[in-house]
């Protein structure tokens, strides 16, 4: 397995890579995020709260640093910049403007820029702010001109624009309407340019006044749903500050192809991935010393005379009944060809035929694509709205690209689902659900065992409903996943320790005995005979296996030299034991890199024939 | 086996008896081979003109040889049989091949471990076989566990229809030669009958084979034999309960055992070819270094932050070892179908000793099946892996009660996109004429059909189909161990039609199908932006431009092809164009040129779809345009000779029936001279035969699982 799959990455990689490219797939929601916080710098910022809550400002960089960090997980790609306005010195490209301070430009973060945001948190913060930026004069017309340029000055293609502005004063000009005016002109041009202006007021004593002056800012609500201004102050940080530790992944059709229903009836789908296991993202290879990533190379050598072989000078074997059979590479990939890439109908048939250990790999999404067939829509739309009445689900062969071989699908009717906020909460559309093959399936040696009593059920129903709860799919965090990137930020932070996880997947145990009782108890008396102890059996069982097992820990097993070439002449060697063929190549003095049996009786038969 | 000299005669017209064993034999070998059985076997002639057995004394046991010894079956044996094995000219009792057989299973079984012995004899009976020893034969079969199977040219009840309708041949089941059994098979079929039942009272004589059924369910390959792994663990809820249970993997995808290696093109040695994989700096020169120089770094933002493996172990999520403890319990609509996740269904049992947590499992299950719940689990396989969140289905069947237990995603596995709304949008939504043809084509399309006992019966069934790359694998590796040198077989019919839609249901949507075209207007767009791949991708090919680079050899050349240029050979875009231009050419000879005509021809054909039926239609009346200019009938007919035959094997009437509609059939004399085809000959040709079809391809599957049968091999 080793040998062949380095050399041409295993199916899943592929994937895995081809989700990595941007540049393929739907151009439509390519490009870039980008997001500048504007904040203000003025004195009443670092003003601490009353019981020595912490100061806007303070807070605001507690807010900016977890954007930071989970942007650099989700999307690392999106850009952001930090500008302070109203600090006494400037600094930005050209320095054309006063009281403006670029302190990142916009770009996309890393952990330096975390460390620098770190470092004006709390009361050395505050001193670190005062000692580079100061206080002054505050011109939010300047800001947001500077920040204009900031995005004029990017090149690349960003897909969506936003501006923060954090501050706490409701009249930052004082009522100076020269300045007043300038600052609604130079919003009015962000938004010219696409840029969504949003305020995050702070607290402020007598409450802010967003009529006086902000609502000519920012950007109008969207629609309904987002409640903009609306928003309480601190729900709207609380929602900044809760990380999110999960990649992003942008809306990519898998493939486009042809959904046949029979008889040229074509019509034309795109696959999707609505769930797909998260993994941790690829490691890079760094050299050592300089820490700079390094690229590998792979190449494949004659060993008799050392020449480079290319892939045409190589062909692909395996070994079956001692026999070795060689094919071209071409042939092997033409043994995985059936069909053209596609869905094809086979038939329909009733929900209830669809079982649940149906199952061998994560679902697909079908979605028609309009653009590739005109009308798929209108006969997608039918067939779905059909199958859903009907409570069928269509059986189609799938073949998902060249040289693949066919699997079989079920595709079942996902409607529209609409949340209470008219948010699409489920898209419509088909999910195509992996059949096994006759294959896939293994018989199991069921055996009789006892049905419990009613009584014995209705005690566990009890227990069942104390312990009701609500599923939702996204409540549980992969420990795994969350676990390594926060390793990762330490690492990068220099934090001294990972901050810690909460691990959602173990029970809550005191809750569930607190919840319980003595149902549990009652049900133990009802099940079990008093002196049984499900923990013990096994336990017992293990020990005095390991018991055993320290008294005489191998067990010598020997094969003499005739009966092992008997094996030999039979092709029978695979029928003994992994410590028998070892002791077998030590006796032979054959010297084995594998301990694999396979890689032992390679080597056994090499010596002795 | 049965080599002697009745076994290689037969009736005309009849296959050999020899012949057909001898494919029984190979069938099975190839099958043990390729699931890489352990099972060791021996092979046993009689009737050969030599004798060569341990028991041949003063004329007893004679012409009885063994073939082979007991031991693992490999490719040498199949080539051997397949080129060595003939049949002989003597006669010998097959009674007496049975001791020989007992004799060699007894002595090359010391000492080793085994499940079952098992004699198969494969012979047509025509010798008379001694029954004096019947009994002592028996008696010795029962004392030493060895079961026994016959393979005959006929079916065991052939004979008392015989008695019965007075002709010796049942109207379905006409023994070899369409005669009635000879007096010597009689006889013997009466021994094999007592032999058989007195084994085994009551499906004794369900193990007396066929020689052709069993050819039939022997050309499927066996599966790759699994044997499912134990996972014993406790199921806990809260701190204090606790049940035992074993897990076992139920459904998981299948994958080869064993992978392709790189070998030396010419050598065909492993060990010639050495991989290195160097690493190296980023910079002009590609700069080497070592590989201890380097160390594992992860990106972080716009940094890459080293993050050595053993840092890495050590700072990794651990998880506490083995574990199946509920979180909670949830109703079952709260699990979406399509949020399985993982590629495993495990199946969750008491184990069989312990009837207490038998019964404590069976109150759970119970319990969640009348709640219409599930409990909601974490699942550790062991220290080493990650732990999962899943849920616990119960599933009660007639024989047994377990919980089913499938994984569920993690918040960072979901993708919440969002796709335009299809039934709110004016332009998508269907018509009522449109809704009602999607549902008539659902009505016609059912593949569950209610019979008139409200039995319902599945002619689709997935589960039962076996994957058709190990099939085709095993296919092309035993055809190149056989036949080297020459090209790959196409798919085996049978199996290209076990993966289609089944005849019964496209024949009854025909009508429907037509109606839904009619009804909804589709049209092709050809994108300005991907026009090259536009048009490849509807029916050919989806590979987005980029990946085209990595598209292996075979596929540039057929790139190569489509652009244009001069014509090399027939191509797959333009066949019909491409052959004429050949002709034209003369770079290469007319035959050349019609074989590569034919070969794409026979590609069209393989997808066994309308639209690539116009294309072929194309095809043939050029193959029939060239044949006739340059006066060579004989290439074009024969050709379409050997298709016709094919068409019953390869459902190939909707296809034959266009070239009826185009007559597009035999160059008769009057057309060219030197053909041996009469005009009447030639006309009557194009019309079928209505009964070739009917007697065409028994379905494969029929008849019990295949396994049952041959496990007993």
């Amino acid at each position: 397995m080793a040998d062949w799959n380095a050399y041409y990455p295993k199916e899943d990689d592929e994937v895995e890579q081809e989700e990595g490219e941007e540049s393929v797939g739907d151009y439509k929601s390519s490009g870039r995020d980008s997001l500048v916080f504007l904040v203000d710098a003025s004195k009443e910022m670092f003003i601490k709260g009353e019981d020595g809550e912490p100061s806007n400002f303070d807070m605001t960089m507690q807010c900016v640093r977890s954007v930071y960090t989970s942007k650099i997980i989700s999307s690392d790609k999106d850009l952001i910049a930090l500008v302070f306005y109203g600090t006494e010195q400037s600094k930005n490209p050209r320095n054309t403007f006063k009281h403006v301070y670029v302190y990142h430009d916009l770009d996309s973060p890393g952990a330096q820029r975390v460390q620098n945001i770190d470092s004006l948190r709390g009361e050395e913060g505050a001193q670190l702010a005062a000692e580079t930026m100061g206080s002054g004069q505050t011109s939010l017309g300047d800001a947001l001109w500077c920040c204009y340029n900031l995005y004029s000055d990017i090149k690349l293609r960003l897909s969506h624009k936003r501006l923060m502005i954090f501050t706490c004063r409701d009249d930052p000009h004082g009522g100076d309407s020269t300045r007043d005016i300038r600052a609604r002109t130079k919003a009015a041009d962000l938004k010219g340019t696409g840029v969504v202006i949003d305020l995050m007021h702070l607290k402020k004593p007598g409450g802010f006044d967003v009529s006086c002056f902000f609502c000519d800012i920012v950007s109008p609500p969207e629609d309904e749903r987002e409640l903009g201004l609306q928003l309480e102050p601190c729900g709207k940080l609380e929602d900044l500050k809760n990380r999110v530790r999960a990649k992003e992944m942008k809306k990519r059709v898998q493939s486009r192809l042809t959904f046949s229903l029979g008889d040229g009836m074509n019509i034309a789908v795109g696959v999707y991935l609505l769930v797909k296991t998260a993994t941790k993202p690829q490691a890079v290879r760094l050299y050592a010393e300089t820490n700079e990533p390094v690229r590998t190379k792979t190449r494949l050598f004659h060993t008799q005379n050392g020449s480079l072989l290319l892939p045409s000078d190589t062909k692909r074997a395996q070994v079956y009944g001692k026999k070795q059979i060689v094919m071209e590479k071409g042939e092997v990939d033409e043994i995985k060809k059936f069909d053209d890439p596609g869905l094809v109908l086979i038939g329909f048939k009733p929900m209830d035929c669809l079982k649940l250990h149906h199952h061998i790999r994560p679902s697909l999404f079908i979605y028609p694509e309009e653009e590739q067939v005109t009308g798929s829509s209108c006969v997608f739309t039918a067939l779905l709205q059909k199958c859903s009445e009907r409570n069928v689900f269509a059986l189609c062969k799938y073949t998902s690209k060249l040289n693949t071989p066919p699997r079989f699908v079920a595709l079942i009717p996902q409607r529209e689902v609409l949340d209470s906020s008219q948010v699409q909460a489920a898209p419509a559309g088909f999910h195509a659900i992996y059949l096994p093959y006759a294959d896939d399936k293994r018989t199991l040696d069921v055996h009789d065992c006892p049905t419990a009593s009613d009584e014995q059920v209705d005690k566990m129903k009890q227990i069942v409903h104390k312990l009701r709860f609500r599923y939702r799919s996204d409540a549980f965090e992969n420990p795994v996943l969350q676990q390594h990137y926060r390793n990762l930020e330490a690492l990068a932070l220099d934090m001294c320790a990972p901050e810690a996880i909460e691990d959602f997947t173990m029970p809550k145990v005191k809750m569930m005995d607190d919840r319980l009782g003595p149902l549990v108890q009652e049900f133990k008396d009802l099940v079990y005979p008093p002196n049984y102890n499900p923990e013990s059996k096994t336990a017992a069982k293990r020990k005095q296996a390991d018991a055993e097992g320290a008294v005489d820990k191998k067990p010598k097993v020997e094969i003499s030299e005739d009966e092992l070439r008997a094996h030999v002449a039979k092709g029978t060697l695979s029928k003994l034991t992994v410590p028998v063929l070892k002791d077998a190549c030590k006796h032979f003095g054959v010297r084995t890199t594998g301990t694999k049996k396979a890689e032992l009786i390679e080597a056994l038969l090499a010596q002795l024939n | 086996m049965d080599v002697g000299f009745s076994m290689s005669n037969s009736g005309p017209g009849q296959e050999l008896a020899f012949e057909q064993a001898k494919r029984v034999i190979q069938k099975f070998i190839q099958r043990q081979v390729f699931a890489e059985s352990k099972d060791e076997l021996g092979l046993v002639l009689f009737g050969t003109d030599h004798t060569k057995n341990p028991l041949a004394e003063d004329g007893q046991y004679q012409n009885i040889s063994i073939y082979r010894h007991l031991m693992m079956p490999d490719f040498e044996l199949l080539e051997e049989i397949e080129h060595q094995l003939q049949p002989g000219s003597q006669h010998a009792d097959w009674l007496d091949a049975l001791v020989v057989c007992m004799d060699l299973l007894q002595k090359e079984t010391v000492g080793k471990k085994y499940e079952r012995l098992n004699i198969a004899l494969l012979t047509d009976l025509n010798t008379l076989a001694c029954a004096d020893q019947l009994d002592v034969i028996i008696g010795n079969l029962k004392k030493a566990g060895i079961t026994l199977q016959f393979f005959l040219p006929f079916p065991v009840d052939a004979d008392a229809e015989g008695d019965g309708g007075g002709d010796g041949a049942g109207p379905q089941n006409p023994p070899p030669g369409g005669k009635g059994l000879s007096r010597e098979q009689k006889q013997g079929l009466e021994m094999v009958k007592q032999v058989m039942t007195s084994l085994d009272d009551e499906d004794g004589l369900d193990e007396v084979h066929t020689f052709s059924e069993a050819v039939k369910k022997l050309s499927i390959f066996k599966p790759i034999e699994r044997r499912p792994m134990a996972w014993p663990c406790q199921l806990t809820i809260g701190s204090s309960l606790s049940i035992r249970i074993i897990g076992y993997k139920a459904v998981c995808e299948e994958k080869f055992k064993k992978s392709w290696a790189v070998v030396e093109a010419e050598s065909h040695q492993k060990d010639d070819v050495k991989r290195e994989t160097v690493f190296c700096l980023n910079d002009d020169n590609e700069t080497e270094v070592e590989k201890e120089k380097t160390i594992q770094g992860f990106q972080y933002g716009s940094d890459i932050v080293p993050f050595s493996k053993v840092d890495q172990e050590q700072m990794k999520y651990k998880s506490d070892g083995k574990s199946f403890a509920v979180l909670g319990f949830t109703k079952q609509e709260t699990i979406h179908r399509h949020h399985f996740m993982g590629n495993q269904v495990l199946k969750v049992f008491a184990p069989k000793d312990d009837e207490h947590a038998g019964v404590a499992l069976s109150s759970l299950i119970h319990a969640l099946d009348r709640l219409k719940m599930v409990a909601i689990v974490r699942y550790v396989y062991d220290r080493r892996s990650n732990p999962q969140v899943g849920a616990a289905f119960p599933c009660i069947k007639q024989k047994y009660e377990c919980l089913l237990y499938v994984q569920l995603p993690y918040m960072e596995d979901l993708r919440q996109f969002t796709f335009p709304s299809l039934e709110n949008n004016k332009k998508f939504s269907p018509s009522e004429a449109q809704l009602s043809a999607v549902d008539a084509l659902i009505s016609s399309m059912m593949l569950v059909k209610e019979g008139e006992d409200g039995e319902k019966e599945d002619i689709f069934k997935v589960n039962s189909i076996p994957n058709p790359q190990f099939q085709r694998l095993f296919q092309c590796l035993h055809h190149r161990c056989v036949n080297p040198g020459t090209p790959l077989p196409p798919v085996e019919p049978w199996l290209k039609r076990m993966l289609d839609c089944p005849q019964a249901v496209s024949a009854c949507c025909y009508d429907f199908l037509k109606e839904m075209k009619r009804c909804f207007p589709v049209k092709e767009v050809l994108q300005k932006k991907e026009q090259k791949t536009s048009a490849v991708v509807f029916g050919k090919n989806d590979e987005p431009e980029a990946k085209k680079l990595k598209l292996d050899e075979q596929d540039k050349f057929s790139l190569g092809e489509i652009s244009e240029g001069n014509v090399t050979s027939v191509g797959s875009v333009n066949p019909a164009k491409d052959f004429h231009t050949l002709i034209q050419q003369k770079t290469i000879s007319f035959e050349q040129a019609c074989e590569q005509l034919t070969h794409r021809i026979e590609q069209l054909l393989g997808n066994r779809r309308t639209e690539y039926y116009m294309k072929t239609i194309t095809c043939v009346q050029a193959f029939r345009e060239q044949a006739v200019k340059t006066s060579n009938a004989e290439l074009f007919n024969n050709y379409m000779q050997s298709l016709k035959k094919r068409v019953p094997d390869w459902n190939l009437q909707e296809f034959w029936g266009l070239l009826a509609q185009d007559a597009l059939t035999l160059i008769s004399k009057d057309e060219v001279e030197s053909s041996s085809v009469s005009k009447q000959e030639a006309n009557q040709f194009l019309l079928f035969e209505e009964n070739v079809e009917a007697a065409a391809g028994p379905t494969p599957e029929d008849g019990g699982d295949v396994d049952d049968l041959l496990d007993m091999m």
